[in-house]
């Protein structure tokens, strides 16, 4: 059985009769000890889909799944103080803004020891001794130096790499079996990055937890992630392991939005970029969100949308999918190319 | 042969700030440039990276005659820009011109972009207002926009557009020189790659020269002639991109590369080759600003701050740059 089960996540916000898809039919699963990426630009609805794993959405936000499991409890049918009681303990996130996450109005030490005091082990619960020790511990975890006296530190005195780690300690306090990171080095700088990196995935390994890794940086997924779900306009577009997706992207935007970083464009004068904007609510296309944008776009894909098909671990949704060769396949021809209303 | 005078000439450039630290303690003082020198061609592109901290944006405020530095040399077009009195200043100032990092943030929401591109030209110039109005216009159409946009405001655009409309705007006064702050942190993949063939495009149409600051290694590889790589106030490696990222001679250099993190390296390579924080720039420490998170400190990096010298084509300043290079 999957960690984690996810099948026709929806998410919507807005009015009923004409809601904002913010997530449109997500499926991803995820085992145990399993690093999973997931990528896209932003409004592509990765972190929506985060917080709705953590049941953070809020109304007038709806959440809809065929399936939405934890260990095999059902997330959506379950109570309210049973949801409560799996997040923050076995399920634990991470933010982007790690100085926006801490509360500026307490200790580091308290703010470690709450989740203790809330989710703790029995001896964590009772004794204020205990749960000091075990944040002294977390912060030792996350490397931070001089541990000791960081513990009476407010988050203004630390340095946005060091609130990071902060976080992260917090985070694995309960030992938690899936980690969900949202964009957890955005906002720090590429050396700092490297090592928060680094420490993520040393813990994930000593831990054996699950990582759900949220992230714009296509880099930071390839370095770290097993397998990588990339998202657009909401809608996951291609799943598929790491590096293969990489090195054969089946799905259209997969393959142009590799191709306009710059690291694959040396010493070529311009960059490949892709023309037009990500929808909006109100421009959505009829078919195939990617239509406008798409080199490969025919009169079926403005059209129709395409499902999310192939075997699990590889899916793609795209009626003419990408050979090897990075060529669209199933009988796609230059002369179908509607020339779609591009920027 | 001898080149033509560089556009932008900056020599030993030092910007200090008095920071205020309660009433009874001294005031500490912030060595936010601390005797930086480089110079720009017409039509180069010259890029300035390092971490936070490091001094890039407040020597983009030195450059643009935003402040006056507390030292050094400015020279634009071979006139002295920090003794400059408010006419020269005012003469000058249309030749640099500077792009921010948020589009969101750098657009006046309460303008229309026609407002927005002709106000540098209402300030700067006497042209009358079908002049400025054809201006913006042919502006509009040189950055990708159309001419119906004129009329809308900032909020009716996504962010890659907007950051063409504060191009667009920069350009306005017919700069030689513009400043780009972090021009595409802000924005997405696919939209950044478009912000980017468009500051090149124009770099080959008008010859302007870009100062262009950036984090992102990836994008100055991109886009750069040249590069300095500043630590704590200083500049520690200056040379042209092919030597930079090729043979990185500052340890700094070096470990920066190696935290980029890239598609092609191949998964879970070792990352991690620094250690700590940027040190607090009130409190840096002795010696060389970089020796503690250094893996090649010896005891005289402790002790002397290195200069920044020739080594082959690139400018390093390392005791041990020589060294390591072998």
């Amino acid at each position: 059985m999957a960690l984690l089960e996810i099948e026709g996540l929806t998410v919507e916000f807005g009015e009923v009769r004409a809601p904002l898809l913010a997530v449109d039919d997500v499926s991803l699963s995820m085992d145990n000890g399993e690093i999973v990426g997931c990528v896209g630009e932003s409004g592509s609805g990765k972190s929506v889909t985060a917080l709705a794993i953590m049941g953070l959405i809020d109304f007038p936000g709806r959440v809809r799944a065929k399936r939405l499991a934890f260990a095999g409890h059902d997330l959506l049918g379950m109570r309210d103080a049973r949801r409560r009681a799996l997040v923050g303990k076995d399920i634990a996130m991470i933010f982007q803004d790690p100085l926006a996450s801490l509360n500026p109005c307490f200790t580091v030490a308290y703010q470690l020891a709450e989740a203790l005091r809330v989710h703790g082990t029995a001896a964590e619960r009772r004794s204020a001794r205990v749960r000091r020790d075990r944040a002294l511990e977390l912060l030792q975890q996350v490397e931070i130096p001089d541990a000791e006296a960081r513990l009476n530190a407010f988050p203004h005195q630390l340095s946005g790499g060091m609130a990071q780690r902060v976080m992260i300690a917090m985070a694995i306090a309960c030992r938690p079996r899936l980690l969900i990171a949202d964009e957890p080095t955005t906002a720090l700088d590429v050396t700092v990055q490297a090592q928060v990196l680094d420490l993520l995935c040393r813990l994930q390994q000593q831990q054996g937890m699950a990582l759900l890794l949220i992230t714009h940086d296509l880099a930071v997924v390839a370095e770290t992630a097993q397998r990588v779900a990339v998202m657009y306009a909401g809608r996951q577009v291609e799943t598929g392991p790491v590096p293969g997706i990489f090195a054969a992207p089946q799905h259209p935007y997969t393959q142009a939005l590799l191709a306009a970083l710059p690291e694959h464009n040396r010493d070529r004068a311009r960059l490949n970029a892709i023309p037009g904007v990500v929808p909006g609510q109100r421009d959505r296309p009829a078919g195939c969100l990617l239509s406008p944008r798409c080199d490969y776009a025919t009169q079926l894909c403005n059209d129709e949308s395409p499902a999310l098909e192939g075997a699990p671990g590889r899916q793609v949704r795209c009626h003419f999918p990408l050979d090897g060769e990075g060529r669209p396949t199933r009988g796609w021809m230059p002369m179908m190319h509607a020339a779609a209303g591009a920027d | 042969m001898t080149r033509p005078p560089p556009l932008l000439e900056v020599a030993a450039l030092t910007r200090h700030y008095a920071v205020p630290r309660g009433m009874l303690r001294a005031k500490g003082l912030v060595r936010a440039l601390d005797g930086v020198s480089f110079s720009l061609h017409e039509g180069a592109t010259l890029a300035v990276v390092g971490e936070s901290g490091c001094g890039k944006s407040t020597l983009a405020r030195q450059v643009t005659m935003i402040e006056r530095p507390t030292a050094g040399d400015i020279r634009l077009l071979g006139e002295d820009v920090v003794h400059a009195d408010r006419a020269t200043l005012k003469r000058l100032r249309p030749v640099v011109q500077m792009v921010f990092q948020n589009p969101y943030a750098s657009l006046n929401p309460r303008k229309n972009v026609g407002t927005l591109l002709e106000e540098p030209l209402r300030i700067n110039t006497d042209l009358d207002a079908t002049a400025r109005r054809d201006a913006a216009q042919a502006m509009l159409a040189k950055v990708g926009l159309r001419p119906e946009h004129y009329q809308r405001y900032p909020h009716m655009f996504s962010g890659g557009q907007r950051q063409r409309i504060a191009v667009g705007r920069s350009l306005m006064p017919g700069p030689r020189l513009l400043v780009a702050d972090e021009p595409v942190s802000a924005l997405d993949v696919s939209i950044q790659a478009q912000v980017l063939n468009l500051l090149m495009d124009l770099q080959q149409e008008l010859g302007v020269a870009y100062l262009f600051i950036s984090h992102n290694l990836q994008v100055v590889r991109h886009i750069a002639d040249a590069v300095a790589v500043m630590y704590l106030g200083r500049i520690v490696e200056y040379g042209p991109k092919a030597m930079v990222f090729q043979r990185p001679a500052h340890p700094y250099t070096r470990a920066l590369l190696a935290s980029t993190p890239s598609i092609g390296a191949g998964a879970r390579r070792q990352r991690g080759v620094l250690t700590g924080d940027l040190p607090s720039p009130l409190n840096p420490p002795p010696g060389c600003a970089f020796h503690k998170r250094c893996g090649y400190a010896v005891e005289r990096c402790r002790g002397e701050a290195p200069k920044l010298e020739a080594l082959g084509d690139v400018q390093v300043a390392c005791h041990r740059a020589a060294e390591l290079a072998a």
